[in-house]
C-alpha cells in the first residue's frame, strides 16, 4: 500500500518563506509533505549550532538565514532543494538517523544515476571535496553522504522535535564560488536544471520509497504561520545566535 | 534490563529522584538513535542556564549527532539547578555511563513525583513495540 504525501512545490520562492513554511510544517504539519524548492534570492544557510565565525563565507551571499536542522553551511544556488516532514514514527525515518538517511539517499542516488551521474553513498574513506575549515556542509563529507566522481554532491541534514522530523536536502546542479570543488550537473549526460530534475526525483521517491505524492499547496492557516515563523531567519538577532 | 531505580519519558529522556531534586538525562536507545552506536557522531549538546524555568513537555536542550539535531523534552516541571559541567566537552559520556556520570540536568520540581513516566519495564516494552 502506498503512503499519501502531500506535494509543495515552490520556485524562487524567499529564504524567509521557504524556512518560515519548514519550520510552520515540522511544528504544526497534519500530513506528511514533501518539499521540491529553489530559492530567490540566493542565500547561505547556517547550521543549527554553527558559530558565524566557523563559516569562512559568511556574508558572501545575497541574504543569510540560519536553519533548524544541523550540519554545515550550504549556498542555496543552483541547488534544487528538498524537504521532507512528518511524524517521527513514519516508516521512513522510524529508528536510528543513520538508515533514514540510507532510505532517503537511495531515491536521490537512482534519480541521479538516470542522468549518468555515477552516484553513490561515500562509505569509509574520504572526498577530493573535503575542507571542513571552509565550515561548508559539501566540504565536510560521512559514510552516508552521496557522492560522484569523488566529490559530495547532495547536502542532507534533519532536525527532530516534539515527535516530528524535518528533513533537508539540497541537490548541486552548479557549483558556486563558495562551494567549488564539489560535485555538480556538470558532469552528467543529460543537461538539466532543478526544475526539469524535479520529476526524475520525485518518480524514485515514488517508486523507490512507495511514496503516493499528492500535489498540494500550504494551507492559509500554514501559510500565515510561515510568515510569522519566516521573519526572524534573516534577522541578525536569528543568524549571529551563536 | 534498564534500572528500575528511576522513570521514563516516550521522548526518552529518564528522571531519578535525587534528595529533594530531580536529575535528568537520555537513555540508551535516544543515544543509539542518533548515533548508531557511535558516540563520536555526537558533535553538540546545548543545555539551559542554571536558574532557568520549565515546564514539563518543554525543550530544556538539544543535542547534535552528525546527522540530525534532536530536542531534549523536560519530564517535569521546575527550575534547573545544575547543569552536567562534563557533557559539553565530553558527549561520549552519554554513551559510556548513560545512567550515571551522562545526567545532563538537575531540577529542583514543582511538584517532585515522576510516577506519570513509564517505569524500566513498561519502557522496554514501548521501545520493542512497533509504532
Amino acid at each position: 500500500m502506498q503512503d499519501s504525501w502531500r506535494l509543495i512545490t515552490t520556485w524562487g520562492t524567499t529564504p524567509e518563506f521557504n524556512m518560515g513554511l519548514d519550520e510552520a510544517l515540522l511544528l504544526e504539519g497534519d500530513q506528511p509533505t514533501l518539499r521540491l524548492y529553489t530559492w530567490s534570492p540566493d542565500a547561505l544557510s547556517l547550521g543549527w549550532f554553527q558559530k558565524t565565525s566557523e563559516v569562512s563565507g559568511i556574508g558572501s551571499a545575497s541574504s543569510t538565514v540560519r536553519r533548524l536542522t544541523g550540519g554545515g553551511a550550504i549556498h542555496h544556488e543552483g541547488e534544487l532543494t528538498f524537504s521532507l516532514c512528518c511524524p517521527q514514527t513514519h516508516p521512513l525515518y522510524r529508528g536510528p538517523v543513520g538508515p533514514s538517511y540510507a532510505r532517503i539517499h537511495g531515491a536521490v542516488i537512482l534519480a541521479l544515476r538516470q542522468i549518468g551521474l555515477p552516484a553513490r553513498l561515500r562509505g569509509e574513506g574520504s572526498l577530493t571535496s573535503d575542507d571542513p575549515a571552509s565550515g561548508m556542509c559539501f566540504h565536510h563529507s560521512t559514510p552516508l553522504d552521496v557522492e560522484w566522481n569523488g566529490r559530495k554532491g547532495v547536502g542532507s541534514a534533519q532536525r527532530r522535535k516534539g515527535g516530528r522530523v524535518l528533513h533537508h536536502g539540497s541537490i548541486k546542479v552548479t557549483s558556486t564560488p563558495l562551494e567549488g570543488n564539489i560535485a555538480t550537473f556538470e558532469q552528467a549526460t543529460e543537461s538539466h536544471t532543478a526544475q526539469s530534475f524535479a520529476p526524475l526525483l520525485l518518480d524514485h521517491m515514488r517508486q523507490h520509497l512507495g511514496l503516493r505524492l499528492v500535489p498540494g499547496v500550504p494551507s492559509p492557516e500554514e501559510r500565515e504561520r510561515a510568515a510569522e515563523l519566516g521573519a526572524r531567519y534573516t534577522t541578525d538577532e536569528w543568524v549571529h545566535q551563536r | 534490563m534498564r534500572p528500575d531505580d528511576r522513570r521514563y519519558a516516550t521522548s526518552h529522556e529518564w528522571a531519578k529522584i535525587d534528595g529533594d531534586s530531580v536529575i535528568v538525562g537520555i537513555t540508551d536507545f535516544a543515544v543509539d538513535e542518533l548515533c548508531n552506536g557511535n558516540e563520536g557522531d555526537l558533535v553538540y549538546c546545548d543545555l539551559p542556564e542554571v536558574g532557568r524555568l520549565v515546564e514539563a513537555g518543554e525543550t530544556f536542550g538539544e543535542i547534535e549527532s552528525v546527522k540530525a539535531v534532536s530536542d531534549l523534552q523536560a519530564p517535569i516541571s521546575g527550575e534547573i539547578i545544575e547543569i552536567n559541567p562534563v557533557i559539553e566537552d565530553h558527549l561520549q559520556v552519554l554513551a559510556e555511563d548513560t545512567w550515571g556520570k551522562g545526567w545532563m540536568v538537575r531540577i529542583k520540581a514543582t511538584a517532585p513525583n515522576i510516577d506519570h513516566m513509564m517505569d524500566a519495564a513498561t519502557y522496554e516494552g514501548h521501545i520493542s513495540a512497533p509504532h
